[in-house]
């Protein structure tokens, strides 16, 4: 199984420990804590997968949804949002922000690491659709 | 007036805005709930009629994908059955957002859409379905599909999940 590259874009380091523990054996996950950084490495590099936090102090992870939806060269990119926000209306604005998968924290890290490859598969199946 | 399927009859458990006695109360509140979401209010019927032909379920309606998602968290059904095509949220959207939630993540769900390619049957399937049909449908095989998912287990659930990870990881 080829290990996907995750960025992982989460204002809180222990939040990026806890996904490295969790996660690092079986994806390579690269983590930046702020929206710039976000920007800055997608500008250099392509992930697999984009999953995001939503509270970021006064911005928002949905305004990176939609920078990556607006991006010619990042509009297909998976996006997992990965928040503490659970009310309806943060769902649908998340969706209707380009998300394409939304996990409320906590979560379980195995369910996790299953919704990162089916999204994956999802999205390629899409993809080929499109062509 | 609202009907319930009991010793082999039809009858009357709800009339006139009330109960007509204690056991249609009792009737009524031991009903396993289906919430069906769909934007097109003749398949809601034609969805409704099939699902009580066999079964005796209350059946609760949405017509579009964000007030499905509002029903699933206010009635907390035993079984929701989806349209793909909806507005303001489609229904791959409205099961990996279900999905996505611990309070949720094991309610048991059925896509019935019209969309009969593979393709999309799989991305169903990978967004955490339990059973896709297509339309046109026939009630006996929503019912039994009705049947088979109220029986899922979280850790069968879990399994299949596994298992697709691993079967579409073999085609990558």
């Amino acid at each position: 199984m080829r290990r996907l590259h995750i960025l992982l874009v989460d204002g809180d380091p222990n939040a990026c420990i806890r996904m490295q523990q969790t996660l690092g054996n079986e994806f390579l996950l690269q983590q930046v804590l702020s929206l710039a950084q976000a920007r800055r490495y997608l500008a250099e590099i392509l992930p697999d997968i984009l999953i995001c936090e939503v509270t970021f102090g006064t911005e928002s992870g949905l305004d990176l949804c939609r920078f990556v939806r607006r991006s010619p060269e990042l509009a297909h990119l998976p996006i997992i949002l990965l928040t503490n926000l659970s009310t309806i209306q943060d769902k649908v604005a998340g969706f209707d922000a380009g998300a394409d998968d939304y996990i409320v924290k906590p979560f379980d890290a195995r369910h996790l690491a299953a919704r990162i490859r089916l999204l994956w598969r999802i999205k390629r199946l899409q993809q080929f659709d499109s062509i | 007036m609202e009907l319930c399927y009991n010793a082999e009859k039809w009858v009357t458990i709800f009339s006139g805005g009330q109960y007509v006695d204690d056991a249609a109360r009792q009737c009524r509140e031991t009903m396993k709930k289906v919430l069906v979401i769909d934007d097109n209010p003749t398949i809601v019927e034609l969805i409704k009629y099939a699902v009580n032909l066999q079964s005796n379920y209350q059946v609760l309606v949405a017509y579009d994908g964000v007030q499905g998602l509002e029903s699933v968290y206010a009635e907390r059904p035993d079984c929701v059955i989806i349209d793909v095509k909806m507005p303001r949220m489609d229904g791959y959207q409205l099961v990996r957002c279900l999905r996505g939630d611990a309070r949720t993540a094991n309610t048991p769900l059925i896509i019935l859409s019209a969309m009969t390619r593979e393709e999309d049957q799989m991305i169903g399937l990978l967004s955490g379905v339990d059973e896709y049909l297509t339309k046109p449908f026939k009630p006996s095989a929503l019912n039994a599909a009705i049947e088979r998912v109220l029986r899922l287990s979280p850790d069968e659930r879990r399994r299949r999940m596994d298992y697709l990870v691993q079967t579409q990881a073999d085609r990558e």
